[in-house]
C-alpha cells in the first residue's frame, strides 16, 4: 500500500518567486505577500434572516458582521463584506472552519467552504495605490478608502474581495485581495506588470500581516 | 459609464451586465401560451426613460433594476430587485 | 551629411536648456537641437522649411502651427519596428539621436516624382473618388485602389509588433482640468485652495500655455514668475496632481474622462519596465475645459507655401524656442492679437517686411509701432504667395480700394482670429453656440459637470481667462462638496479684441481649407454646387475635417465659406457633430497590459502544473488551458495519443481534471423547490446521497446547459454545469432567484473554485480508488450504486467527495478534494494507479468516449436544440412549472420533422468523418431545398475502430439505417453517411452501472 503525502499547494506556489521584481535602482515601492493555507467560510443569510444572523455573529466571533462594505476585525477572524446580508469568515489556525461554524449559523444562514476557493494576498507599499489605480476601477483614496473599507469588486476582469487592513508600522497602507484560486496566477502576473516599473519585493507568509 | 450599486457605492460600468427591459413580468404557473410569448419577445423600444435588469457580477452579484434614459444614458434610480441577499420578502 | 549650426537659432532667449545640444536626423540628415525644443523648433532652428509632402497633391509643404492642431508637418518617427507614422513634429519632443523622416514622397522629399499629381489637379476635385471608380466594381478591388494607395496615403505603419509596453489605469478626482494656460492654473489655484481633489492635464511637456509665448504680468509680476510660483503653491497642497504630457482625449458617460499620457515618448525607447504611453480613465465629479483656443488660418491663394505660417506659433517659436522661422517677417492678420508677432519678432531682433491688415483701420498704437520699427501697414489682403519649396519670397498684396502691392518676406504669419477648442464641450452631441464679437463658436451647453472657462470659453484677454478660471475652479470645487476658502484671484490685464471677420480671399489658384486633406475653397464651392450643402454632407464629401487633425484648423473656415456660397449665416450654417479623440490615440494605449498571452485572464485547474510536468498539450477553452492530451515519447501525432488515452481508460483505468466544470452550492430550505424550477426534471424529490442529470431550458424553451446536481443533504445541492457555461448559468440562476423567484428560501454559492475534481474511468476504477480511500468506505456496486453522491474520506486524513457517475460510459467516479490538495491527488493517483497502469487523459479522448457514448455536449448544445432535440423529451415534467417550459411547447418545438441527434458512420470504414458536413438525401443534389441537417460532433473511435459522429437531421430517429450523402463544399468532400443510433458504446449503460 502507498504512502500518500497531503501536503497543500497554493495556486501561487509555481508563479511566485520570492525576492526582488522589476526595477532595482530603485527602492521597492510595493510590496507582495500571498498568505497561505487560511479557512475562508461564506455566511449568507437566509431569507429574512439577518438580524438572526447579526446575533449569531456577535455571539460567535465578538463583534457585529459588516452589513456595508467594511472588513471587521476581532482577535482571531476577520469579517469580510461580499454582498448584500453576506459575508466571508477569515481565519488561520482552524478556529472558524466550515465545521465549527456551521452549528452556530445552522438556522439563519447558509455556508459554504471558500477556503480553498481563493488565494489572499497582501499589496502594501509607496506605491501601493499607484499600482492598484492600474488594476482597479475603484477609488482607494485614504479618505474614501479608509482603514477597514472592503469592496466586491473586479480586477482585471476578475472578480476580487479588497480590503484595507491596518497600516504597517511605517504608516504604510495595506490592502489585502482575496482572488478565485484558478485566476489567481493570471492576476498575479498582471500585478507584477504592473508593479515592476515601482520595484518589487516579493515574499509568502504562513501568517496574516 | 457609472453605476451606483445600492449595496456597493459607485462602480464602472464593466462591472454590469445588462439583461434588457424590466417591464415584461414573468407570468405566473398556468399562464397561457400568448402571455408567455409576450413576456418572452414583446419589448417596448424606448426614447427616454426605461427601466432594465442590470446584474453586478462584477461587484455583489445583486441584480438590479436601473431607470435609464437611452438618449442621454442618464440614470435616474437603483433599486434591488425583490430577492437580493436575505430579501426581506418571503420570510 | 552634418549640420550643426542651427542658422536660425536666435542668441538668446526661449524656454531651452542651451547648456544640453541634442543631435537627431531628418531625412537622413544630421541636425542639433537643444533640450526643450520640439523637432519643429529644432527643424526651424535650423533653417528647414519643408518637411512634407501633402496628402492629394504631394504639394511641398511646411511647419503651421506649434501645437496638436498641426496638419501639414506630419513625420514618421523613429525606425525599425518603433517607427511611428503620422507623428506630429510641432508636439514631438525632441531627444539625443531622434530620427525622423518626411511621409508621402518618392523618390525625396526636395523631387517628389508625385508631385505630377499637381497638374491633374483640375480632375482630383471634391467626391473625385465617387464620381471616378464608379464601375466596373470589380476594377475597384484590382486597378484602382493600389493605385490610389500608392500615390495617397501619409506614412508608413511599422508593419511588425510594437516591442513597448502600454497599460492603463485609473484617476478619481473632484475637479479635472484641461489645460495649464492662465484659466487653468487660475483654476487649480482656487479649487486645490478650497480643498478639492484636483487633477490638471496639460498636453505639453510645459506648463502655461500661451503664456509660454505671449508673456504678460499676473499680480504684478512676469507671468513666469508666477507661472513657478503658482506650481509651487500647487504642489504642496495635498491633492493636487499636474500630469503633464497628458491629453485630455474624451469624455464619457458618468463623469468618466479619456486621457493619454506619453509618459516616454520623449525617450529613444521607454526605461526598463516602464510604458510608453499610459490610458488614463479619470473619474471626476467636475470639469473644466481650459484648454484655449486655436488661431484660425485665412484661405488665400498659395496659403500653404512653406513659410507661411499660424501667427501664433511663429511667437511661439520665436519666444518660446528662440527659433526663427524667417528672417524677415509679413503679417496678415484680420485683428489685433495678430500683431503681438510683430511685437515679438521685434524683440528678438528680427525684421518685419510689412503688416497686412484686412480691417479697415488699426489703432494708433500699432500705427506708432509701424513708424517706429520702419515697416508699412497695408490695409488689405494677401491674394498670392510666390515661393515654393524654399519658402515664401514675395506676397501679392490687393489693398482696400483695389490697388496692388507686392512685399519681399521669407515668411509670413497669418492669423485669421482665434476658435476656441470646443471639442470636449461638445462631445455629448453638444452643439457650440456663435458669437459675433469674437466670430467664434464658443460652447453652449456641455456635458453634465463640465464647464469652459478662459479662451475654450471665448474669452480672449488674459485678465478675463485669470478671473474665469479662478471662478470656475472655485465653483466646481464647492459644487463638489469642497468648503474651503479659495482666497484671492490672480490679477492680469484686460486686453480688448478686435477683428474683422475674413475667411477667404478670393483668387486664382489654390486656395487650401484643410492642409492635411488637401480640400480647397474651389472645392467646397463645388461642393455647394452639387447639392452638398449641409455640413455633414459637404464634410463626407469633401473629406474636410476628416483627416487625423480633425480640422482643427479647418472646420471652421470651411463652413464659412460654405456659408457664403449658400448665402447663409455661419451660425445658420452649423457644425458638424464633435466626436472623440480630440488627439490620435494609439490602438496599443488602449490595449494596455492586454495583448499576446495577457489577451485576456488565464484559469489554471488545480492539476494544471502537473500536466505541465508531463508534456500535456493544452487547449483554451474559453479562459481555461485545459490538458488536450499527453503526448509519449514515440506517438507520431495527436490521434495517436488520444487512441492510447482511450484504450487505457476502456480496458483499464484513467483520470482526467474535470475541474473547468462550473460548480454551485444551493443552500436553503427551498433549494430543491428552486431547482424544479430550473431544470425541467424534478430535483426536489431526489434522495440524500444520490446524483441526477439535469437539463436547464431557456425561457424560450431552448436548452441551455446540462449537468449533474447532488444532494448533499436535505438543505443542501451541489450543482454542475457545463465548463463554457459556468458563469452565464450563475448569473442566469441569480437571476431566477432575485428577479423571478424571490418568495424561495434559497442561497447561492460558485464553489468552482473550492474543488479539484477528477474523472477516473475505466473497468479498474474501483481497484484505483480503493488504494487511496480509506478502507471503511464501502466502494461496491451495493454500498456506492450508480448516481450515488457522499463525501468519503481518503488514506492520510482528508475528506472527499464521491459521485459515481459517468460521461465516458466505463464504470466511473468523480472525485472531489479542497482545491488546494489536487496537485496532491494526481500525484498520488499516478503513485497507487502505477500497478494498473492508470493513464491520464485530455479533453480530446473525454470528447472521444462522450460521442461513443451518445452523449451531448457543446456542439449539440448550441442554442437551436430542444430536449426533444437531443432524445431526452421523457426528462420534461408536466407537473409542475419550470424556466422555458410553456415556450418549449411551441408548435415549432414539437414539430415532428425538427433536426434530432442521431449517430452517423461513414459506409466507407476507412474514411475520416468531419464536423459540419451537411446530410442530403442519397442521390441528390446539395441544396438549401434538401438539406436535412449537419454533422455536430465526430470522432475516430479507437473500440470501433473507424470514424463516427452525432449529426441534426430532420427526422433523424426515423431515418435509423438510412444511407445519406454528407456534403462538405468547405473541404470538397462528399461522401455516404449511415444514420445510427447514437449510443455507439454500450447501448444498455452495463458497464456504467457494474
Amino acid at each position: 500500500m502507498a504512502e500518500f503525502s497531503w501536503l497543500p499547494r497554493s495556486p501561487l506556489e509555481h508563479a511566485l518567486v520570492a525576492g526582488a521584481y522589476g526595477a532595482r535602482d530603485v527602492e521597492p515601492g510595493i510590496a507582495l505577500t500571498e498568505i497561505r493555507n487560511f479557512d475562508l467560510v461564506q455566511i449568507m443569510a437566509r431569507r429574512g434572516r439577518w438580524a438572526d444572523l447579526a446575533n449569531a455573529a456577535k455571539a460567535r466571533f465578538g463583534v457585529s458582521a459588516p452589513d456595508t462594505p467594511k472588513a471587521v476585525s476581532a482577535s482571531d477572524v476577520t469579517l469580510i463584506w461580499s454582498g448584500p446580508d453576506q459575508f466571508l469568515a477569515l481565519s488561520k489556525g482552524g478556529k472558524h472552519t466550515m465545521e465549527t461554524l456551521s452549528q452556530a449559523f445552522s438556522q439563519s444562514a447558509s455556508l459554504s467552504d471558500q477556503s480553498h476557493a481563493r488565494a489572499l494576498i497582501s499589496v502594501t507599499g509607496a506605491q501601493a495605490r499607484t499600482m492598484l489605480a492600474k488594476l482597479s476601477s475603484i477609488d482607494l483614496h485614504p479618505a474614501v478608502f479608509p482603514i477597514g473599507a472592503a469592496a466586491a469588486t473586479s480586477m482585471d476582469h476578475t472578480s476580487v474581495n479588497l480590503w484595507r487592513g491596518n497600516d504597517r508600522p511605517d504608516g504604510q497602507a495595506v490592502f489585502n485581495l482575496l482572488v478565485f484560486a484558478t485566476f489567481a496566477e493570471s492576476l498575479w502576473h498582471t500585478m507584477l506588470d504592473a508593479a515592476a516599473e515601482y520595484g518589487v519585493d516579493i515574499g509568502h507568509s504562513e501568517e496574516f500581516a | 459609464m457609472r453605476i451606483v450599486c445600492p449595496f456597493c457605492g459607485e462602480r464602472e460600468l464593466g462591472e454590469f451586465t445588462c439583461l434588457g427591459d424590466a417591464k415584461p413580468v414573468r407570468p405566473a404557473a398556468g399562464a397561457s401560451a400568448d402571455e408567455v410569448f409576450d413576456y418572452v419577445y414583446l419589448r417596448d423600444n424606448v426614447a427616454g426613460e426605461t427601466s432594465e435588469h442590470w446584474y453586478h457580477g462584477g461587484g455583489c452579484r445583486a441584480w438590479l433594476k436601473i431607470t435609464r434614459n437611452t438618449l442621454t444614458h442618464e440614470i435616474s434610480s437603483v433599486e434591488p430587485a425583490a430577492g437580493v441577499g436575505a430579501a426581506k420578502v418571503g420570510a | 551629411m552634418v549640420s550643426l549650426a542651427q542658422t536660425h537659432r536666435l542668441e538668446s532667449g526661449g524656454l531651452i536648456d542651451r547648456s544640453a545640444p541634442l543631435n537627431f536626423s531628418f531625412d537622413g540628415k544630421i541636425f542639433a537641437g537643444f533640450q526643450g525644443d520640439t523637432l519643429a523648433s529644432a527643424l526651424i532652428a535650423n533653417g528647414v522649411k519643408l518637411v512634407g509632402r501633402s496628402f492629394k497633391y504631394h504639394r511641398p509643404r511646411g511647419i503651421l502651427t506649434a501645437g496638436s492642431e498641426e496638419p501639414n508637418a506630419l513625420v514618421e518617427l523613429r525606425s525599425g519596428a518603433r517607427r511611428e507614422p503620422n507623428t506630429k513634429a510641432t508636439t514631438a519632443e525632441l531627444y539625443d539621436g531622434l530620427e525622423a523622416a518626411s511621409q508621402n514622397r518618392w523618390p525625396s522629399l526636395r523631387h517628389d516624382l508625385m508631385a505630377v499629381n499637381q497638374l491633374f489637379a483640375p480632375i482630383f476635385v471634391a467626391g473625385f473618388y465617387y464620381k471616378t471608380f464608379m464601375w466596373p466594381a470589380k476594377f475597384w478591388e484590382a486597378i484602382y485602389e493600389p493605385a490610389i494607395r500608392r500615390a495617397a496615403g501619409l506614412g508608413r505603419a511599422a508593419g511588425v509588433a510594437d516591442p513597448d509596453h502600454y497599460d492603463k489605469a485609473w484617476a478619481h478626482c473632484d475637479v479635472l482640468i484641461a489645460g495649464s494656460g492662465p484659466a487653468g492654473l487660475a483654476a487649480a489655484l482656487a479649487a486645490g485652495r478650497i480643498g478639492a481633489r484636483v487633477i490638471l492635464c496639460e498636453e505639453d511637456f510645459v506648463l502655461g500655455g500661451r503664456l509660454l509665448a505671449d508673456g504678460g504680468t499676473i499680480d504684478s509680476m512676469p507671468a513666469a514668475e508666477w507661472i513657478s510660483r503658482t506650481l509651487a503653491e500647487l504642489a504642496a497642497l495635498p491633492d493636487v496632481r499636474i500630469m503633464t504630457r497628458t491629453t485630455l482625449f474624451g469624455v464619457y458617460d458618468g463623469g468618466t474622462y479619456g486621457a493619454i499620457e506619453q509618459v516616454n515618448d520623449h525617450l529613444p525607447s521607454p526605461p526598463q519596465h516602464q510604458v510608453r504611453q499610459r490610458l488614463w480613465r479619470i473619474v471626476a465629479k467636475r470639469s473644466i475645459v481650459a484648454a484655449g483656443a486655436i488661431e484660425r488660418p485665412i484661405v488665400f491663394t498659395g496659403n500653404d507655401t512653406p513659410g507661411v505660417m499660424m501667427a501664433s506659433a511663429m511667437r511661439t517659436y520665436v519666444a518660446r524656442y528662440a527659433a526663427a522661422p524667417a528672417r524677415r517677417v509679413a503679417l496678415f492678420t484680420n485683428n489685433a492679437d495678430g500683431w503681438r508677432t510683430v511685437e515679438t519678432a521685434l524683440g528678438a531682433g528680427l525684421q518685419i517686411a510689412a503688416v497686412v491688415d484686412a480691417r479697415p483701420d488699426v489703432s494708433s498704437e500699432h500705427r506708432a509701432l509701424a513708424t517706429k520699427a520702419g515697416f508699412p501697414v497695408l490695409n488689405g489682403s494677401v491674394v498670392g504667395v510666390e515661393g515654393g519649396k524654399d519658402g515664401v519670397r514675395k506676397i501679392a498684396v490687393s489693398l482696400i480700394g483695389g490697388a496692388r502691392a507686392e512685399v519681399e518676406a521669407d515668411g509670413l504669419a497669418v492669423s485669421g482670429g482665434w476658435n476656441p477648442a470646443v471639442g470636449l464641450t461638445s462631445y455629448h452631441r453638444g452643439r457650440p453656440k456663435w458669437q459675433d464679437d469674437i466670430s467664434a463658436f464658443v460652447p453652449d451647453s456641455a456635458p453634465p459637470g463640465m464647464m469652459a472657462a478662459g479662451a475654450a470659453n471665448g474669452a480672449y484677454g488674459l485678465g478675463a481667462c485669470l478671473r474665469q478660471g479662478f471662478a470656475a475652479g472655485a465653483a466646481a470645487a464647492q459644487s463638489a462638496g469642497r468648503a474651503g476658502n479659495p482666497g484671492t484671484a490672480p490679477v492680469g490685464d484686460d486686453e480688448t479684441f478686435s477683428l474683422t471677420p475674413l475667411w477667404h480671399v478670393a483668387g486664382k489658384g489654390k486656395a487650401f481649407v484643410d492642409y492635411q486633406h488637401d480640400v480647397t475653397a474651389s472645392d467646397i464651392e463645388l461642393a455647394q454646387r452639387e447639392g452638398f450643402e449641409s455640413v455633414e454632407h459637404l464634410k463626407r464629401y469633401t473629406t474636410l475635417g476628416m483627416a487625423t487633425d480633425q480640422g482643427k484648423t479647418s472646420n471652421v473656415a470651411g463652413l464659412a465659406i460654405m456659408a457664403a456660397v449658400s448665402a447663409k449665416s455661419i451660425p445658420e450654417t452649423g457644425t458638424t457633430i464633435y466626436r472623440p479623440p480630440y488627439v490620435p490615440v494609439a490602438i496599443g494605449a488602449f490595449a494596455g497590459h492586454h495583448r499576446d498571452e495577457n489577451f485576456h485572464a488565464t484559469r489554471l485547474t488545480p492539476s494544471h502544473h502537473w500536466a505541465a510536468e508531463q508534456g500535456a498539450v493544452f487547449v483554451d477553452t474559453g479562459l481555461w488551458k485545459r490538458a488536450q492530451w499527453y503526448p509519449r515519447s514515440g506517438e507520431k501525432d495527436w490521434l495517436e495519443s488520444v487512441t492510447r488515452e482511450v484504450k487505457a481508460v476502456r480496458g483499464g483505468v484513467g483520470f482526467c481534471d474535470v475541474s473547468t466544470l462550473g460548480k454551485i452550492d444551493v443552500h436553503g430550505p427551498d433549494a430543491g423547490a428552486f431547482l424544479d424550477r430550473v431544470y425541467i426534471n424534478t430535483f426536489s424529490s431526489l434522495a440524500v446521497g444520490k446524483a441526477r442529470y439535469g437539463l436547464m431550458l431557456r425561457e424560450d424553451g431552448m436548452v441551455y446547459d446540462d449537468g449533474t446536481t447532488s444532494r448533499l443533504a436535505e438543505d443542501h445541492y451541489f450543482l454542475t454545469t457545463t465548463t463554457a457555461k459556468a458563469g452565464p448559468v450563475m448569473q442566469h440562476l441569480e437571476f431566477c432567484r432575485q428577479v423571478l423567484f424571490p418568495e424561495l428560501d434559497a442561497q447561492l454559492t460558485s464553489v468552482s473554485d473550492q474543488w479539484a475534481q477528477f474523472s477516473i474511468a475505466g473497468p479498474k476504477t474501483r481497484d484505483l480508488l480503493r488504494e487511496i480511500v480509506d478502507p471503511a468506505e464501502d466502494l461496491s456496486n451495493e454500498g456506492f450504486p450508480f448516481m450515488g453522491a457522499r463525501e468519503v474520506a481518503l488514506r492520510g486524513g482528508i475528506k472527499a467527495r464521491l459521485f459515481r457517475i459517468s460521461f465516458s460510459g466505463e464504470m466511473a467516479f468523480e472525485i472531489s478534494v479542497p482545491a488546494r490538495y489536487g496537485d496532491a491527488l494526481v500525484r498520488n493517483l499516478m503513485l497507487a494507479g502505477k500497478q494498473f497502469g492508470v493513464t491520464p487523459y485530455g479533453t480530446e479522448a473525454l470528447g472521444v468516449m462522450r460521442i461513443e457514448k451518445g452523449h451531448v455536449a457543446g456542439p449539440e448544445l448550441n442554442g437551436t436544440t430542444t430536449a426533444a432535440d437531443l432524445g431526452l423529451a421523457k426528462m420534461m415534467s408536466t407537473k409542475k412549472d419550470f424556466v422555458g417550459r410553456v415556450m418549449a411547447g411551441r408548435e415549432a418545438l414539437v414539430a415532428a420533422d425538427r433536426q434530432v441527434v442521431v449517430g452517423i458512420k461513414p459506409t466507407d470504414k476507412t474514411r475520416r468523418l468531419r464536423s459540419g458536413a451537411h446530410v442530403i438525401p442519397k442521390g441528390e443534389i446539395p441544396g438549401p431545398d434538401n438539406d436535412l441537417g449537419y454533422v455536430t460532433s465526430v470522432c475516430f473511435s479507437p473500440t470501433l475502430d473507424q470514424w463516427i459522429g452525432l449529426a441534426l437531421v430532420e427526422r433523424g430517429r426515423e431515418r435509423i439505417g438510412e444511407i445519406v450523402h454528407a456534403h462538405d463544399p468547405l473541404r470538397g468532400e462528399d461522401y455516404d453517411v449511415e444514420l445510427c443510433n447514437p449510443v455507439f458504446y454500450d447501448p444498455d449503460g452495463g458497464r456504467q452501472r457494474g
